[in-house]
């Protein structure tokens, strides 16, 4: 069988690999075939009859979606025939959809209007009465219409195969077939909304988004979620300085059309009725509004007079701000403040691996890796609900190239359901639970090792030793909670490292060092909430902090301002495979400053010069300074995802091994931030639990 | 020859016939028009009259049974050239029924200093719920005078409907379409 | 859910007719056979059935609703299935369904309150040839008449 085969479409020569198939063969001729039911990446399925065309030497019309190419083909696709089954089938989807395209909510960009516009009849010979049926409600986030259904089968086959979930399905025949959830009349799922993005119509419409605007009254903004540290670009819908939708519909990113529920909805923190807008000055015990000028003034003296005293500093970073905030904070504690005490909260022992993979190219695994690579062994995470993206990938991956799954968790996943073998181990077994599979593993080709923070310190060189015995080539990825952990571990928010991983003269202390220092006389906190969860030691430290509400942590402050998220600013962030990508600002929220530039504020207050206070010449600096970030511009400013370069030398190892205890939020859950966004407060599903194997 | 003989020897009897002819002429239309009725409009001392369909104010209008008929589907905002009319939609609940639709306007703003009453809102709508009406006394002391909301601009409810639907929520069931 | 020893038997029989990873084709069977046995389909053996099979309970539902020889609710003694499809319409089936309803005083999927009979109005079961024709639980009846159909329903009375 030779290697390309030939065919004519409509005139034109084509040539495409054997068992292409033809929907997808002409295209690259600039031919359309129009369809409902066929979706790149998902099984096919041959039920909507849109794509039909004329193939010589058979009777019939045939379905190019499934018809695979062959030698010395004909077909034609521009013919009264075609024509006139392309009409038809417009006609009969038609018979029983409600022409109620201006109350639709995907009215404007719905594939049955384009498509009637474009090949179906002006008119319809149905004059009976349509048959009328309640939308339902499926949870807050599904609704469902069923006469605008067309009974495509991509909702149900997105949610089975995409999310391998199943929670979807097709009951009765014929007109009376109607799609159905789960739980008889609800849903039980991910609430990712996977279905109501791929439906070619309305009959799936997002409760979030319900009846708010009209997809061309919107302002498209694309950027990166916010959420945990896949870094999936989500396009967001904004109209009157609101943020209404998020989705990716244009498949731009690295995730493709992928979204999960945080992606996708849990952006409305940025107009939550709580809120800081505008800085909180302490005064008399009590926090109360103040203009920024006093606000920075106030921060300004104090510190000044405590540096003038020789006291110490704590400070404390962000794993949500940019690049650019980070190597500027670290800049300002290190450079103003004098201090080394700078940290953030940690959830993947990132320094270690690098270090053990030191002079090695080609070892860090990034996000296509797991889509691609033959093999993937999952260690210590249930990656369904910690990393969701990862989790769709190694499902696709499986799906499209048979990848071989590997699960070492301490309870069952969801990626059980498709691994070559799973293993269970007690807490401290992680590594010894490896060797169960340490023959499965030495027969793969090649592998992609994701492990979470049960592996760290010693426990990661050791990983990377058992990866090395295997005999294959074998890449790494530490698993990260938020969307710039990477991105404040490479910038330098460490006691002992700055940016680059350089180790630093004189080491500072941890965050858990800095909180339980009794003498600790300023604590400055950007985007962290770190009393959350520990207590302050020290008596009465001058506490500042930066943040979007008031949290555990800002109610002990003395000053606190403001702060614009990350939907609300520009810079890069990281994402945990070492991939920068670009934030696009899609809205501004009365009265707050994104976080850079109140560091440029409280710099200038306090006579000092770190230079400029702009996200893109501080890239420029990041590109000069920091190891591997002398990434291409284009590949950024196209909003493309650039791999750091794979570092190449020592990093020092932490002076002290501090256990790293990362989130491990759920699909519902995202640390402090989560609890204001009212979608992931309203799903029946919150706050969700891991290893309950869904 | 002849005709330049006669105007030479006869000037100032041409001349009289001439303006008398022309002030007949003239006059007849002065006292056919005498006869005719007045079209001289007397606003302000009395309301103008307009053609039907004259583009003035607009007009949301309102169902036999008192709904609103617009069921804020911004087709109205997207036609308009001047970019002037802005809309919030909500959702038709059970107990309190706005419009005849799933949805109706929270918010419906036309701003009359960019409209140009082109009438192309009126062309775009689905379901004839924005007309143009006659009124034309839009001006005022300042611009954000000229945006008028929808309260500015809704039908009278006619007489005997109920507006808005209040349904007892006991009573409430199926609905939303 | 506990079965007969029989019927467990053939259950897991079932199981191992279907190539590895397509166990999920034992649905349609196993439920028939599990029909017959406890009366319907119901909600227990739904899961039963969905447990065994390694599937989603809906996707059983699935299988209930386009198969129209599942039924989720009990049916009378003797079920009386009269095609009214083309063959057996043009022979009279339409008449003998009328006349069905009539004497038995139930409507379609509907069972008479002694629990003896149900009535339904089913689609072509390939007895055309035969027209008109009445299918009473698995036993087929040909050429029908309105007084066969009564003979029959009597002669079921008295069988009890």
């Amino acid at each position: 069988m030779s290697d390309i085969v030939h065919l004519t479409v409509d005139g034109k020569a084509i040539e495409a690999p054997p068992g292409t198939l033809l929907i997808n063969a002409v295209k690259r001729a600039g031919i359309e075939i129009p369809a409902f039911c066929y979706y790149d990446g998902l099984k096919l399925q041959a039920a909507c009859r849109m794509c039909l065309v004329e193939v010589e030497k058979t009777p019939k019309l045939q379905v190019a979606c499934t018809l695979p190419v062959a030698e010395g083909m004909v077909v034609h696709t521009d013919t009264p025939t075609v024509h006139e089954a392309r009409k038809g089938m417009v006609e009969f989807l038609l018979t029983n959809h409600p022409l109620d395209c201006p109350v639709c909510d995907k009215g404007g960009e719905c594939e049955l209007q384009d498509m009637t516009f474009r090949y179906g009849f002006g008119e319809s010979r149905f004059l009976e009465q349509k048959q009328h049926i309640d939308e339902k409600q499926w949870s807050a986030v599904v609704y469902f219409d069923r006469p605008r259904c067309i009974n495509c089968y991509r909702c149900i086959r997105v949610c089975d195969e995409g999310m391998g979930l199943t929670a979807l399905g097709i009951t009765n025949r014929g007109v009376l077939a109607e799609i159905i959830p789960n739980e008889h009349d609800h849903l039980n799922c991910d609430e990712c909304g996977m279905c109501i993005d791929i439906c070619p119509v309305g009959a799936l419409t997002s409760g979030m988004y319900r009846y708010k605007t009209r997809p061309w009254e919107m302002k498209h903004v694309g950027t990166i979620c916010t959420h945990c540290s896949n870094g999936c670009k989500t396009t967001l819908g904004v109209r009157n300085d609101e943020i209404i939708r998020g989705n990716n519909r244009d498949r731009s990113g690295l995730n493709g059309e992928f979204l999960c529920i945080k992606g996708r909805y849990a952006f409305d923190f940025t107009h939550h009725a709580e809120r800081l807008q505008s800085p909180l000055v302490r005064r008399n015990g009590k926090l109360e509004a103040a203009s920024w000028s006093e606000a920075l003034a106030e921060v300004a003296k104090n510190w000044t007079a405590i540096k003038q005293r020789g006291g110490r500093f704590g400070v404390i970073g962000s794993t949500r701000t940019t690049n650019e905030e980070n190597f500027f904070l670290q800049k300002f504690a290190r450079q103003v403040l004098g201090t080394n005490n700078i940290d953030h909260h940690r959830s993947g022992d990132v320094p270690t691996l690098l270090d053990a993979l030191s002079g090695r190219t080609d070892a860090l695994a990034t996000t296509a890796d797991f889509y691609e690579r033959k093999a993937v062994l999952i260690v210590g995470a249930d990656l369904s609900q910690e990393q969701p993206f990862l989790a769709w990938q190694v499902r696709a991956n499986v799906r499209h190239h048979n990848a071989h799954i590997y699960v070492a968790t301490p309870g069952p996943v969801r990626e059980d359901r498709v691994a070559a073998a799973s293993v269970r181990y007690q807490e401290g077994g992680e590594l010894a639970s490896l060797e169960n599979l340490r023959e499965k593993l030495r027969a793969e080709p090649e592998l992609v090792v994701a492990f979470g923070d049960a592996i760290q310190g010693d426990a990661v060189r050791q990983l990377v030793n058992f990866g090395d015995s295997l005999g294959v080539p074998v890449k790494y990825v530490a698993l990260l909670d938020y969307s710039n952990s990477r991105g404040a571990l490479d910038m330098g928010l460490l006691p002992h490292l700055g940016p680059g991983y350089h180790a630093v003269d004189t080491p500072g202390m941890s965050l858990a060092a800095m909180l339980a220092d009794e003498s600790l006389d300023a604590l400055w906190v950007v985007g962290a909430n770190p009393l959350g969860r520990h207590v302050l030691a020290a008596s009465k430290p001058f506490v500042v902090v930066q943040d979007l509400f008031l949290t555990d942590t800002a109610e002990h402050a003395a000053v606190v301002f403001p702060a614009a998220s990350a939907y609300e600013k520009s810079g890069t962030v990281t994402n945990l495979c070492g991939e920068v990508q670009r934030l696009e600002a899609a809205i501004k929220v009365a009265g707050t400053k994104p976080d850079l530039e109140i560091f440029g504020l409280l710099a200038r207050e306090m006579g000092a010069n770190l230079g400029i206070w702009q996200a893109s010449k501080i890239f420029e600096e990041i590109r000069g300074s920091v190891r591997g970030y002398n990434i291409p511009l284009p590949i950024l400013t196209t909003g493309g995802a650039a791999q750091t370069a794979a570092l190449n030398g020592h990093v020092p190892a932490p002076p002290r091994a501090e256990r790293i205890q990362a989130a491990h939020n759920t699909l519902f859950t995202s640390g402090s931030l989560g609890q204001f966004s009212r979608t992931l407060q309203v799903v029946l599903e919150a706050p969700g639990a891991l290893y309950q194997g869904r | 020859m002849k005709r330049t003989t006669l105007e030479f020897r006869m000037p100032k009897v041409n001349e009289v016939l001439g303006s008398a002819a022309a002030i007949v002429k003239g006059m007849s239309v002065t006292f056919r028009e005498m006869m005719q009725p007045t079209i001289t409009d007397l606003y302000p001392d009395a309301p103008p009259e307009f053609e039907e369909r004259y583009r003035g104010k607009h007009v949301l209008q309102r169902d036999e049974n008192g709904l609103e008929k617009c069921v804020a589907c911004f087709l109205c905002a997207a036609a308009c050239p001047a970019n002037c009319i802005y809309i919030e939609a909500a959702e038709n609940t059970d107990a309190k029924r706005i419009s005849g639709g799933e949805r109706y306007a929270e918010v419906y703003n036309i701003d009359y200093s960019r409209c140009i009453f082109c009438g192309y809102c009126v062309e775009a709508c689905p379901t004839d719920a924005i007309t143009h009406g006659h009124g034309f006394e839009l001006a005022g002391y300042s611009t954000s005078d000229l945006v008028m909301r929808k309260e500015d601009m809704l039908a009278p409810v006619p007489e005997g409907a109920h507006f808005p639907l209040l349904v007892p929520t006991a009573v409430a069931g199926g609905g939303g379409h | 859910m506990t079965f007969s020893p029989a019927l467990e038997a053939r259950f897991a029989k079932l199981l191992t007719i279907y190539p590895e990873g397509r166990q999920r084709s034992a649905v349609v069977p196993m439920l028939m056979y599990a029909q017959d046995e406890v009366g319907c389909v119901t909600r227990e053996l739904v899961e039963e059935v969905a447990r065994r099979c390694g599937v989603q309970p809906m996707q059983v539902d699935e299988v209930i609703g386009y198969y129209s020889m599942l039924h989720t609710k009990p049916l009378g003694k003797y079920h009386i299935q009269v095609c009214t499809n083309i063959s057996c319409l043009l022979t009279g089936g339409e008449e003998l369904y009328e006349h069905a309803k009539k004497t038995l005083g139930i409507g379609n999927k509907e069972v008479t309150p002694d629990g003896l009979f149900s009535l339904e109005e089913v689609e072509c079961m390939g007895a055309c040839s035969w027209a008109p024709a009445v299918e009473v639980n698995y036993d087929f009846h040909h050429h029908v008449t309105c007084e066969k159909l009564d003979r029959l329903i009597e002669d079921l009375r008295k069988l009890k």
